[in-house]
């Protein structure tokens, strides 16, 4: 049993990691709303949703996320209630890094901590909002404390055996800070059936205007200009993935029937063809929407018909190969 | 708790059986299609939504959620979030505060507060 506790002790001392040098300046206008019994879930996440431009409050939220049986709230839940608020939560993958990162751009961040043991967790909700070098105290809005300062390595440990779970809910619009092009893609598009289309499409125009040759963020923003629906600025989109990557499948049977969709099935046959050759290659998913895509555009195009003048504006000068 | 585990699990066996035989054909490529294809897992997850959907509101209900409540937390969860949930609401960490600590486990929690390791007994 000492051996076991001994164990567990050093395992826990060492998941922290060195703390920072410099300070972060407290996010001081970041609201806090003190907690009632249990309800540590809606507190905290009022304080980063309002903070994000949300007029809501714990009493709003606590019929979105808390869950009786279980005396508390589920971080999926929280996550459901930020979109339901019309904002994008964003899960931080990168740990005390993209702790800090996000909170040197002004995020503040949500954060589970396990104030007991792995084998019998007391699971809190806390927003960090500040650091402090002098005293490496880390300063957070928590329970009924406006203003808890938690040592460095105390609240480093407490959050290691959370797994380092976060949210980030950046204002409408913005994006959060720690997040690279290849993390963002997914992290929106996992959630975007839940979000509203403008949030969403607001959301991938900034992150192309922040990676504008980012191959996965091309192809998503283009879908969803598609959807809003933009023809000609999803076709811009295309145009310019295909010019990078001539042989991205996906990128050819969107582009290919959203040609089919605006009346030009020979632009569309045209930029389909190069992918039926390679078809087998393909996952099975993307295959069958080809060859939907091709069985659509033969049940239009007539034989030798040419499309008409508009469509060259939209399937531009490719270098077809 | 065991057996109605057992049930849902049967349950989305059959359904992924059924639901694969007969996939809809769709002419373009979504986004969540395109970076499931780089994830495959949450693909698997997409495929037993609706018995997902079903077994997280019932669950909901029984633990003191209100039906419509729970018909509007539902919807505002993804596919893959709602099949999480459907298999672990019971045991899923459950954020609260640290009030509540219990008999026996106090002394354990007292040594390891005053070495240093938890923060328990600090206000909340």
């Amino acid at each position: 049993m000492a051996l076991a506790l001994l164990t567990l002790v050093t395992a826990c001392v060492s998941t922290a990691p060195a703390p920072p040098r410099e300070g972060i300046n407290e996010l001081a206008a970041v609201p806090f709303f003190p907690q009632t019994e249990y309800q540590c879930g809606p507190a905290a996440l009022a304080s980063v949703l309002v903070h994000s431009g949300v007029a809501t409050n714990p009493e709003v939220l606590a019929p979105q996320v808390y869950l009786p049986g279980r005396q508390g709230s589920l971080q999926l839940e929280l996550l459901a209630a930020v979109r339901r608020g019309g904002r994008i939560p964003f899960t931080l993958d990168a740990g005390p890094d993209a702790l800090l990162s996000e909170l040197r751009a002004g995020n503040p961040v949500l954060v589970l901590q396990n104030l007991g043991l792995r084998s019998l967790p007391r699971w809190h909700y806390a927003v960090v909002v500040g650091y402090e070098p002098a005293n490496q105290r880390v300063i957070l809005r928590s329970g009924t404390e406006r203003r808890r300062q938690e040592r460095w390595g105390r609240f480093m440990s407490s959050w290691a055996r959370a797994d380092f779970w976060g949210v980030v809910v950046p204002a409408r619009g913005k994006l959060p800070a720690s997040f690279s092009a290849s993390s963002m893609g997914p992290a929106l598009a996992h959630q975007e059936a839940q979000l509203d289309a403008a949030v969403a499409r607001a959301a991938w125009e900034r992150a192309l205007a922040r990676w504008p040759e980012h191959p996965d963020i091309l192809f998503a923003t283009a879908n969803a200009r598609r959807q809003d629906p933009e023809p000609e600025a999803a076709a811009v989109l295309y145009r310019r993935l295909l010019l990078q990557q001539p042989a991205h499948p996906a990128a050819r049977n969107n582009f290919a029937d959203l040609l089919l969709h605006t009346g030009c099935p020979a632009a569309a046959a045209t930029i389909l063809e190069p992918v039926l050759a390679e078809e087998a290659a393909l996952s099975a998913s993307v295959r069958d929407a080809i060859n939907s895509t091709a069985s659509d555009i033969a049940s239009l195009l007539v034989d030798n018909s040419t499309d008409p003048v508009y469509c060259r504006a939209l399937s531009g000068d490719l270098p077809w190969p | 708790m065991l057996k109605s585990r057992l049930l849902i699990m049967l349950q989305i066996a059959a359904f992924l059986v059924a639901s694969t035989a007969g996939t809809a054909q769709a002419a373009v490529i979504g986004n969540a299609e395109h970076f499931a294809q780089q994830h495959r897992s949450e693909q698997l997850a997409a495929i037993d939504a609706v018995l997902a959907r079903e077994v997280v509101q019932q669950q909901m209900v029984a633990m003191g959620v209100s039906h419509t409540d729970a018909m509007e937390r539902i919807g505002a969860l993804s596919d893959a979030e709602l099949q999480q949930l459907a298999l672990n609401l019971d045991t899923l960490p459950a954020g609260a505060s640290a009030l509540g600590v219990l008999g026996a486990l106090f002394l354990v929690l007292l040594v390891l507060e005053i070495l240093g390791v938890t923060n328990v007994f600090t206000k909340i």
